[in-house]
């Protein structure tokens, strides 16, 4: 679904070679490309695959970068912290738990505002163990000051993680990235990706020159020192909520600038399909947004107004383009990998903040929340029904149960 | 937007200023009694040790609070109160040296009290003296409260108590009779007699005290304002919002010094000295109430003493104290081994008068029974 | 070890300081005192980790206002040793890939018993198993998490009073672990190239030792007992005499370990009995003379393994009956 775009005067050839890479792979050819200095490793399901392939290439020399084993997540997540406060451009990743146990240096790494770049491989979190796919591991972090987003297949995961380390390194931002590729589905599945030259990425992404670096050479720097709150407290975290809001335009740049120089084009933050005449709407991320696509054309066959919107980024929240694109949507189902316990509906996170943004939006759709939970692989089928489901509320006017969780096995169902 | 509601309008507040460690013990015996005074007859007292202290640290200045309601305390009460307005009724000096110097705020000492403050202050000093050096030192707006010196050894070794006699007498929100009843409940009836015959002795005074008068307003007048450099967030522009800031005299000075968030980088960056200069950032001279005089005619330059100082306030080539940062740990008396070094009090080398209310950390551990 | 001759008197200390006058910690601080020896023995060409602490929370506490001389970062409770090979790998990447200057930087992570010890062992450890080339773990011991109001660590001694170990009427001992021993546990890491324990006397021990362990071939580490007045309730003016008091009594041993062998510093003769020490602090207040003695016979017996270590110039596990067997 990426168009290849060939203007004369930025991108080299015409045909670049395509190679068959699972999203990890993938990612960690970005990573080779925008030369990254220094990597921290820690094996986990289903996301170590970066680790191995970036292993591999630097002990033969196709790049050159300091891997370190380390001894946990915790370690693993402040090496890369410490490594580009000094003026490295640092990449680090988990899944599942191991995003868990890193939770105190991926909190203070947004705090300090610094460019590192993560991937997270989604997994259901333990307990009990589970290779399946959920996305609560890394959106228990959606508070905290990461730009967050999700990619739909190995190749889209390749180019937000190129994309990624500009938009955190641009100096009105300077907030680390998730990139969030769905356990098994991007992480394992090896399709057809087209990587980039070095040198279009050379043109794309300038060096990492950190404002302030820990170094020597450049001065007495002082970071991060406890603080009493009533001489300084709340701005310090109005700085980083700054940087969050000029996220947006630097995101809408560096898109921009990805599709000239290098050829591709996406649309920054959210990717429709078929929503220009849509009464019903399915709103997703990540992988499946291809299969609800799949269910979407061949219900549009039947008549059934039904368009597709994938959110590119969690973080920051496109709230405006969402708002805009569903003005005329007259029922909402949110395919939702995630659960939020106790939350008001019982509902899940990105429902939530769904349903937050449009609250106060002149055209509100009746919303449905369809939580695909305990990492069991949804069907088209799941997202048919889920359509049909839509559909039926939305001649009445309103919803029998709003929340549901299709790949549930209950009782009378 | 200007604000009609007070939070303090209804409350009772007391200040407790004491010295980490050297004063633990006894801050915590007299709020607590305080507060049980108060709770006993029928108000809803708090108290609590200002969280930004904790842990207190060995002679670095400390507060602690008692607050009475009346009867009620209808507000959440917070670690960070700041000695900005009008706030505190009555003020205990437990460390007499305090008064000289600053608080643990690095505030003067009546920042944020009411005009009709009472002040209890453990001193061997005489009222008088006691008024001077309020005058020079911690006044910076009108006073027109009451004053009770007192040396409260002489009564009991652990000064909460005759502290607390001294209070009630001068400021009466709680009686006497409640500070009984609340030695009782605290398991403390054997201080009963002290408190007592403290009550009967001290005699509080009235002093008023015009703005003019007090210095301190005088210096704050005359001292220039520092314009900072805004824009660019570097090591020079960090630099004139630090010496700004250090020539606060109050603890509202201190605040408005501050930069507001649009000043600030991303990343929590801020500078420090270059090698050979000092933190001008914060001054450290508030933690001493002892202080080390270097005979000359003794040393015999080794640099033990500069080698072995903490604070790195003693000068390597000249062997000369810096009173800026000096702590008064008294750690290069120990340590000179032709014993040029001893300590005085801060009282006598700064201000030429003899306090006999000093004690030691070592000695203070005994008083409040550790 | 290339560059390394020990400094011999006094006067030929720096006479800069890189952790410079202006912080609030407790008067006659013993760790405070270990920062500013080690950073005159770093030099300004330095950066500084410090994990949270005494020596994070004391040193700042404000706004506008920093000690440090030289670049410094704060890092997480447990993350010393990670934080300290994230800024080392940085550096040496840099240098390696033409980013930046060739040159010796060292990197220096100063952090307390229960960061270190306990939550930071396994970073710890990480940081020991790599090759970085002037890193240099200092872990200032003083004996609890005293930061957050004196609790107990497991570099905690037996018999000491602590907010999570107080002496009462029914649990009369205080702590009832023994203290154990970080350094040795370093010094079994096969790569690492220097370790040593070490206290505030004699007056250039640490210096000495910090400026040997940043010329090593690798990772260093040194295990520092800073005296503490308001963890042990002893008077500040007292800080240097207990480090003393320590190395007299064999409380604290004082050694160097480096390509498979072992050298002690200090060689207590004859052993002072520990009361000595135990009695100048009211955190051993609690004490009867029978825990007292108790303490001296597994001093005594500990001492015998260093004597037999000092003979061999080799490491021998100390064993000891500990107090409940």
């Amino acid at each position: 679904m990426s168009k290849l775009k060939a203007t004369s005067k930025t991108v080299t050839t015409a045909l670049h070679k395509k190679y068959m890479w699972t999203g990890t792979r993938a990612i960690a050819e970005a990573v080779k490309l925008a030369d990254v200095d220094v990597i921290a490793a820690y094996p986990i399901r289903p996301y170590t695959g970066v680790m191995n392939s970036l292993a591999k290439m630097l002990a033969n020399g196709e790049f050159v970068a300091e891997i370190i084993v380390a001894d946990s997540e915790h370690s693993q997540f402040e090496i890369a912290k410490h490594a580009s406060a000094v003026g490295a451009r640092t990449f680090v990743g988990s899944s599942g738990v191991g995003l868990a146990y890193a939770a105190e240096p991926i909190i203070v790494t947004a705090l300090g505002q610094l460019p590192v770049v993560a991937i997270a491989g989604c997994r259901a979190l333990d307990d009990p163990g589970n290779f399946g796919m959920e996305w609560n591991d890394v959106l228990t972090f959606r508070d905290h000051g990461w730009l967050m987003c999700w990619a739909r297949d190995p190749q889209e995961a390749l180019d937000m993680t190129l994309v990624a380390y500009r938009v955190s390194e641009d100096r009105r931002v300077l907030l680390p990235h998730f990139v969030a590729v769905d356990g098994a589905a991007v992480t394992h599945v090896s399709t057809p990706v087209e990587p980039p030259s070095k040198d279009d990425v050379a043109k794309f992404l300038p060096a990492y020159k950190p404002l302030y670096p820990l170094d020597p050479a450049y001065g007495p720097v002082t970071k991060a020192q406890h603080i009493a709150p009533s001489l300084i407290g709340p701005e310090l975290r109005k700085v980083v909520d700054n940087s969050m809001a000029k996220a947006e335009e630097a995101i809408q740049e560096a898109w921009e600038a990805y599709s000239r120089f290098v050829g591709r084009e996406y649309p920054p933050f959210i990717e429709s399909k078929f929503m220009e005449d849509a009464e019903i709407a399915l709103v997703t991320m990540g992988a499946y947004a291809k299969d609800a696509t799949h269910v979407a054309a061949r219900l549009l066959e039947q008549g059934v107004k039904v368009g597709v919107m994938r959110l590119r980024y969690f973080r920051p929240f496109p709230k405006k383009e969402l708002v805009e694109a569903l003005s005329r949507v007259k029922a909402l189902g949110v395919i939702d990998f995630s659960y939020s316990f106790g939350s008001a509906d019982a509902s899940s996170v990105l429902f939530n903040e769904v349903r937050s943004a449009l609250y106060e939006s002149g055209s509100r759709p009746l919303l449905m929340d369809f939580m695909f939970v305990g990492g069991r692989e949804p069907s088209v089928g799941h997202f048919e029904q889920a359509v049909r489901l839509l559909q039926r509320s939305a001649e009445k006017g309103k919803a029998e149960k709003h929340v549901l969780w299709p790949t549930l096995r209950s009782e009378g169902s | 937007m200007k604000t009609l509601i007070s939070k303090y309008d209804q409350l009772n507040w007391v200040i407790i200023h004491g010295r980490g460690v050297l004063n633990t013990g006894h801050g915590s015996t007299l709020t607590h009694t305080l507060a049980t005074a108060a709770m006993l007859s029928g108000r809803e007292s708090y108290y609590y040790m200002r969280y930004d202290d904790s842990p207190e640290r060995d002679n670095i200045p400390m507060i602690f609070y008692t607050v009475i309601g009346n009867p009620r305390i209808e507000i959440t009460l917070h670690e960070e109160v700041e000695p900005v307005g009008e706030i505190f009724n009555a003020i205990v000096v437990m460390e007499p040296t305090i008064l000289i110097s600053q608080t643990s705020q690095r505030a003067l000492l009546f920042d944020g009290a009411k005009k009709d403050a009472v002040l209890v202050v453990n001193t061997s000093l005489s009222p008088k003296e006691v008024i001077g050096l309020v005058k020079k030192r911690c006044l910076a707006q009108n006073w027109s409260g009451k004053l009770v010196t007192l040396r409260a050894r002489g009564y009991d070794a652990n000064i909460a108590f005759p502290l607390l006699a001294a209070l009630t007498k001068a400021w009466k929100v709680v009686s006497l009779d409640d500070l009984v009843n609340a030695l009782d409940f605290s398991g403390a009836s054997s201080k009963a007699g002290v408190v007592r015959k403290v009550y009967s002795e001290v005699e509080p005074v009235d002093v008023r005290i015009s703005a003019a008068e007090a210095q301190m307003t005088r210096a704050r007048k005359s001292r220039q304002t520092c314009t900072l450099k805004k824009g660019k967030w570097d090591l020079n522009s960090y630099r004139s919002y630090q010496k700004a800031a250090a020539k606060a005299l109050s603890y509202a000075e201190r605040i408005s010094a501050m930069p507001s968030w649009q000043a600030l980088p991303p990343g929590l960056i801020e500078f420090g000295p270059l090698p050979g200069e000092k933190n001008v950032g914060f001054t450290t001279s508030f933690a001493r109430y002892l202080r080390p005089m270097v005979n000359k005619t003794k040393c015999t330059d080794c640099k033990l003493c500069s080698l072995y100082c903490p604070d790195g306030a003693i000068n390597f080539d000249r062997v000369e104290v810096d009173l800026d940062y000096c702590k008064g740990c008294g750690i290069c008396a120990r340590v000179c081994p032709s014993k040029a070094i001893s300590m005085t009090t801060e009282f006598l080398a700064a201000e030429g008068l003899s306090e006999k209310e000093i004690v030691t950390v070592e000695d203070s551990l005994v008083e409040y029974g550790y | 070890m290339s560059e390394y001759s020990p400094i011999k008197t006094v006067g030929d200390v720096s006479s800069v300081d890189l952790y410079t006058s202006g912080h609030r910690t407790c008067a006659g601080c013993g760790a405070a005192l270990g920062y500013r020896l080690l950073l005159k023995a770093a030099g300004p060409r330095t950066v500084v980790l410090g994990p949270t602490g005494c020596m994070y929370v004391a040193n700042g506490h404000q706004f506008l206002s920093s000690p440090y001389a030289v670049p410094w970062y704060h890092t997480q409770l447990g993350a010393g040793g990670a934080a300290g090979v994230g800024t080392a790998a940085a550096f040496r990447v840099l240098m390696l890939k033409g980013k930046r200057k060739k040159e010796d930087v060292n990197v220096v992570v100063y952090g307390g018993d229960g960061g270190t010890g306990d939550m930071g062992f396994s970073g710890l450890s990480m940081a020991m198993s790599y090759d970085y080339r002037r890193f240099l773990y200092v872990l200032y011991d003083n004996e609890s998490y005293a930061n957050t109001g004196v609790q107990a660590s497991s570099s905690t001694p037996w018999g000491a009073s602590t907010t999570f170990t107080p002496s009462g009427k029914i649990k009369k001992i205080g702590n009832a672990r023994m203290k154990k021993n970080v350094a040795l546990a370093v010094a079994a890491h096969p790569g690492v190239r220097y370790v040593a324990t070490a206290t505030l006397f004699p007056p250039l021990d640490f210096i000495n030792k910090a400026r040997k362990a940043l010329e090593a071939d690798g990772p260093a580490f040194i295990h520092l007992l800073v005296p503490c007045p308001k963890g042990w309730f002893a008077d500040p003016k007292y800080t240097v005499d207990l480090s003393k008091s320590a190395l007299e009594t064999g409380l604290w041993v004082s050694w160097e370990y480096e390509n498979g062998e072992l050298t002690l510093s200090y060689r207590p003769e004859p052993r002072k009995h520990v009361k000595a020490y135990l009695r100048m602090q009211k955190r051993f207040e609690h004490l009867n003379d029978s825990q007292i003695e108790e303490i001296e016979r597994m001093t005594a017996k500990e001492w015998e393994y260093w004597k037999q270590m000092d003979k061999q110039r080799k490491i021998i596990l100390p064993w000891n009956a500990p107090p409940w067997a």
